[in-house]
């Protein structure tokens, strides 16, 4: 069989009009910029309908002609991935083909933002959020990398991690294999890695590690930051004079360092890791026994029932995920996975601290915080229920951003070639894992690259959204 | 630019429309705006917030943003269209001849230059005069605003000043220019009454004194009446009554007028046999007005398919000099017909005494260091706190920021524990126990309605749900559905409609969730209610009607009313007995008969004399306070006014510097802290005459 080219049968039909696009985008940009400067002196014009606009006509013309080179830009890279999906079989390029694995997500996708567009005006800030072309750009790439990891196992095409295929080292994307078995997959679509496994599969299986560790360490860390921050800021004193002292050495403290030594194998057998996830996975226990009690303890039954269900629930997996220890043997976390996991909240938490911290401080001088302390409420339910609700906002964007960086350290552990397994087809271990190549196969570390950028992006673009709307209301 | 000389009037502003820009739609701000200001004229605009007087300020600044523009009409300065001009010419003017003051002092000052700086650049920018000679200019200038020591001033950076201060350097600055209008928005709102007298009656001097014309835009008539030639009256985005003072304040032609003069407390005004008239209705949204007149809805004299059916052009009045009004039915109005009588009240009588405070004291400690502790310092919030409250009385505590009045309600409320003294509570001592130890029926039955109307409610929780959490706190109903029934009788009491109970608070007005704070506040039958400016935040139109409901729930529950306020005119009219508070002393206390007629504390009296009355047939004796109020950290030795009160020389000795005067009795329970003899307090005059018509 021959290799796949990248654009297959739609090649000699869309190569030639994505290239002209690209030109009169390029072009037509920079005729713009050239007007733009000449025309600067003209007064600020006001169309028809009273709008302001802030340009002259030629300035018009150019910019008319920059947004439709570039709606052609955007249909044409659509033609292929819709192109993709509906020619046959044999005549699909790697991008059809990779396409068409990725139907589930795609179908995801389209319902996803057609219900959401429905229903806009009544979905609250999530609604607002498709008012807005950022902040759909970014919930598009966020949600596009969710639905990739909840469907991986219909997408990849091999096995990320078992699936070695001798004669596919460093092989470039499209290449077939050299003697498919009985239902086996073709090719290998975005090229083979240094021991003979599948790019691309790896890259789809990576969403899911990744995409489990790191908005469950972010809401871990932002716990921890709020169970901590909230009193420190609406107490003050002593109390939170420690706390900040204690937050500023921790982020004085060398990350890198600090996961060397985490990873020590004399560390680990301490049970140093372990004793820190214990500490830690405490806290989502404690946010929720004391939100339940602040809100009901003047009802016992819901208090006793919302309490009792909380602390099983919550004590059967924290015996599972700190100690290991689950009586049923349901769950475990790998040791690895753990001390990545107690790491990136040790690391996350201090700021997810100060932030929060910040917030109470403001918001406790309110009139309604006032009014709860003259009605003689208790000082969690004035923390959980009366401030917290309130400084949902800003939580929620740097929540949106945290889940970046955190996807970046997760990267950057990988890279170090902390915590995961080798094998591990997480992005940062499989950019790390192709580095020494680079120059001569660059697909390798250059498709988890992209991955980690586009999900990073996604999720930045998405605050920002939702702080431009939140502000808006 | 050397300025133009010019004898026409100095702003003239014809059929002025503004609006703004939004993706929705076209929101018209103002409509069809027209006045004249002449040379050495000072021109009020006055209305509610939101009417569009701001908006009118800002257009004639050509600083509207890029969402707002004038989509007609003209306003032409010293005769030149400002519309027309570049923006060049614009920045010429801004500054050197248009020069405008606004509310938040700070926020006009850059905070990270020294003061003689600010001020020395506006004439060497505008003029290109010498460093030196701006320097002079700027010394001259401070001294003109009544500032002391100026040396001292000029090298200070903005934060080191007072509020007041700083106020008085934004007007110099303004006045470094000479311009030939100012424009000043709300200049003293952010003020306390005496140190906005003062800036008053310097605004209205060096008006005299430079010959510059004004605009000045408030909220409040009387401050109005005080430093205006003209008024103009603006309603939802239109002028509807425009004329001299005398003509508009005596003589007023439009029923929006009336109607406002009607809801805020004039002196003669009583709770009991002549309450107020509160407007009905709300201000419209500026895109949901009504066709016709926006006033229609509101108004007494409404006539279907008139008033209704098309646009109202201004008319002149006859026999008044440039007096207009935006009425069609202006001559078929009786205007001098009596107030149709509102349902008048007996004076009920008081119960027993509920509370009693006997020589309540409130130091805090201050520590340089949180985390070291160090040098300590006492500020000495509140000092020997005595009065008693009776049932269904209305106490009104006045003073100024600083004076100790909020330490006060944190200690009765529980926030804070006393130093020293007694708080009795029918009886029972609560000065030292912190509201965590209280019994739910002491928590419930002391209450308190909270100041700003966009912060007293959680803006994420429903109106109900809060409500429901405060009858759940003080164990109201045995169970959700009950505590439910509760809550919609709460609405019906403050006259809310039932629906609102699962609105969000930000879909309800300033004074809707007011009402929502005094359901709440009376969820568990409170006893004592402490009202901390219940209405101070609200407009002129809501806060008759939410007074208006205090009263009446007082009526039926015989609540004890402790109202917390600095604006007299309102105490006047609704309280039955007064304290007086300054520097967290009682410097006065009796009835309100008794606090508003001689003898006097001095500091009640020039208090008095600075509260701006919105009636010309008030005299008043001027008597302006020099210097700001000494802070709480740093309070003069022996009186606490002795710094500022003009009496002082009138004791003999230096008594006054040195030792505290003793509370002092002058019969029937009229108590005050003065050295001042018998002798010389019969020879005080009263500061409020009102004369006969």
């Amino acid at each position: 069989m021959e290799s796949l080219t990248w654009t297959g049968a739609l090649g000699p039909w869309l190569n030639p009009a994505i290239q002209i696009a690209a030109l009169a985008l390029v072009i037509s940009a920079i005729a713009n910029i050239l007007v733009s400067v000449f025309t600067a002196d003209d007064r600020v014009h006001y169309g028809p309908d009273g709008a302001v606009l802030q340009s002259s006509n030629a300035t018009r013309y150019t910019r008319t002609a920059m947004m439709l080179s570039l709606a052609a830009l955007i249909l044409i890279a659509l033609g292929y991935l819709v192109g993709g999906i509906l020619l046959p079989a044999e005549q699909k390029g790697i991008i059809g083909r990779i396409s068409t694995r990725f139907l589930p997500v795609w179908i995801a996708l389209v319902l996803v933002f057609a219900i959401s567009i429905a229903f806009k005006r009544r979905l609250g800030l999530y609604g607002h959020l498709f008012d807005n072309v950022i902040g759909m750009i970014g919930f598009g790439l966020v949600a596009f990398w969710v639905f990739s990891a909840i469907f991986a196992d219909m997408i990849i095409t091999f096995d990320p991690v078992q699936d070695v295929i001798s004669g596919m080292k460093n092989k470039a994307p499209g290449t077939p294999l050299p003697s498919p078995g009985e239902g086996q997959y073709g090719y290998y679509l975005l090229g083979g890695d240094a021991i003979a496994r599948d790019v691309f599969s790896r890259m789809v299986a990576g969403a899911r590690v990744v995409l489990t560790i790191a908005p469950a360490a972010t809401l871990f860390a932002f716990m921890v930051g709020i169970v901590l921050g909230v009193p420190a800021g609406y107490i003050g004193g002593r109390f939170d004079t420690v706390l900040s002292f204690v937050a500023n050495l921790v982020l004085a403290f060398p990350v890198i360092l600090l996961f060397f030594l985490l990873v020590t194998p004399e560390i680990v057998q301490m049970g140093v890791p372990t004793y820190m996830a214990g500490i830690l996975f405490l806290f989502p226990i404690a946010f929720l026994v004391i939100l339940w009690n602040s809100r009901f303890h003047t009802q016992p039954m819901t208090r006793n029932l919302l309490v009792a269900g909380t602390l099983l629930i919550g004590g059967w997996l924290y015996l599972g995920l700190a100690w290991d220890m689950d009586p049923f043997g349901l769950i475990s976390i790998p040791g690895g996975v753990l001390i990545v996991f107690v790491s990136v909240v040790f690391v996350n938490s201090p700021t997810v601290f100060r932030i929060v911290r910040g917030l109470t401080l403001d918001i406790r001088t309110r009139d309604y915080v006032a009014a709860a302390q003259t009605r003689g409420e208790g000082r969690w339910y004035i923390m959980l229920w009366e401030i917290l609700p309130n400084a949902r906002g800003p939580l929620l964007v740097d929540f949106c951003l945290r889940i970046g960086y955190t996807t970046i350290l997760l990267g950057t552990l990988g890279f170090f070639g902390l915590g995961l397994p080798p094998e591990s087809p997480d992005w940062g271990t499989s950019i790390n894992a192709g580095r020494g190549l680079l120059q001569f196969f660059p697909f390798p570390p250059l498709v988890p690259a992209v991955a980690i950028m586009s999900l990073v992006l996604g999720l930045n673009l998405l605050a920002d959204g939702l702080r431009e709307e939140s502000l808006k209301d | 630019m050397a300025k133009r000389d010019y004898d026409g009037p100095i702003l003239e502003i014809e059929n002025l429309s503004i609006s703004f820009f939004t993706r929705m739609r076209e929101i018209p701000a103002v409509m069809d705006f027209s006045t004249v200001v002449q040379p050495g004229e000072a021109m009020g605009l006055v209305g509610e917030s939101g009417c569009g007087k701001s908006t009118v300020a800002l257009g004639v600044m050509q600083d509207l943003g890029v969402n707002g523009r004038i989509v007609g009409g003209s306003i032409k300065f010293k005769g030149r269209d400002l519309n027309d001009m570049t923006p060049e010419e614009l920045r010429d003017i801004r500054g050197s001849e248009i020069a405008m003051i606004y509310q938040e002092p700070m926020a006009s000052l850059n905070p990270a230059m020294r003061v003689g700086r600010q001020l020395m650049e506006v004439p060497m920018i505008h003029e290109g005069v010498s460093e030196k000679e701006a320097q002079a200019r700027a010394r001259q200038v401070v001294e003109d605003v009544k500032l002391p020591d100026p040396e001292r001033i000029l090298k200070a950076y903005p934060h080191q000043l007072s509020g007041g201060q700083q106020q008085r350097i934004v007007i110099a600055m303004a006045l470094m220019a000479n311009p030939s209008l100012l424009i000043l928005d709300e200049p003293t709102t952010a003020l306390d009454v005496t140190v906005e007298a003062a800036i008053v009656e310097l605004v209205k001097d060096l008006g005299k004194k430079y010959g510059t014309s004004m605009l000045f835009i408030s909220h409040n008539l009387g401050l109005v009446l005080e430093t205006c030639d003209r008024i103009c009256v603006m309603y939802s985005g239109e002028a509807v009554e425009t004329g001299s003072i005398e003509d508009v304040f005596d003589k007023m032609r439009h029923p929006y007028t009336q109607a406002l003069f009607r809801s805020i407390p004039l002196p003669g005004a009583d709770k009991n046999s002549r309450p107020l008239k509160a407007i009905p209705g709300n201000f419209p949204l500026p895109h949901e007005r009504p066709p016709g007149c926006n006033f229609g809805p509101r108004c007494d004299y409404f006539q279907d398919g008139r008033c209704n059916a098309q646009e109202i052009p201004m008319v002149g009045i006859e026999g008044d000099d440039r007096h207009d009004t935006r009425c069609l039915r202006v001559a078929e109005i009786d205007w001098d017909a009596p107030v149709q009588a509102e349902k008048t009240h007996e004076k009920g009588g008081f119960g027993k005494t509920v509370l009693k405070m006997d020589d309540l004291k409130k130091y805090y400690e201050v520590a340089a260091n949180a985390l070291f502790g160090g040098e300590k310092k006492v500020v000495k919030a509140n000092e020997a706190i005595s009065f008693e409250a009776r049932e269904s009385e209305t106490m009104a505590i006045v003073g100024e920021s600083g004076c100790g009045k909020s330490t006060f309600a944190k200690v009765l409320m529980g926030l804070e524990t006393a130093t020293d003294g007694q708080i009795l509570l029918d009886n029972r001592e609560i000065q030292d126990i912190a509201i965590e130890d209280r019994d739910t029926k002491t928590v419930s039955s002391v209450q308190m309605v909270f100041q700003n109307p966009f912060d007293t409610l959680n803006p994420s929780m429903t109106v109900g749900r809060q409500i429901m959490r405060a009858l759940e706190i003080f164990g109201m109903g045995a169970s959700e559905a009950e505590r439910r029934d509760k809550m919609l009788e709460l609405l019906d009491l403050v006259k809310l409609p039932r629906a609102f109970a699962d609105r969000m608070p930000r879909q309800l007005s300033g004074g809707q969730k007011q009402r929502v704070g005094i359901a709440r506040a009376f969820a568990g039958d409170a006893r004592i209610v402490v009202a901390d400016e219940p209405v101070s935040a609200l407009d002129v139109s809501v806060q008759a009607a939410v007074t208006d409901l205090l009263m009446e729930i007082q009526r039926t529950n015989k609540t004890t009313l402790l109202f917390i306020s600095h604006d007299l005119s309102i105490v006047r009219y609704l309280s039955d007995r007064i304290v007086v508070m300054y520097l967290g002393h009682i410097v006065e206390t009796g009835t309100t008969d008794q606090v508003f007629s001689p003898p006097y504390h001095p500091y009640t009296e020039a208090l008095l004399s600075a509260v701006p009355i919105a009636d010309t047939h008030v005299e008043k004796r001027r008597i302006v306070l020099e210097g700001d109020i000494p802070s709480a950290m740093n309070p003069p030795s022996g009186c606490p006014f002795q710094t500022r009160c003009r009496w002082k020389s009138k004791v003999p000795g230096n008594k006054c510097e040195t030792e505290l005067p003793p509370m002092r009795d002058l019969g029937d329970g009229h108590r005050t802290l003065c050295w001042l003899d018998e002798a010389q307090m019969d020879e005080m005059e009263p500061v409020i005459k009102i004369a006969a018509e």
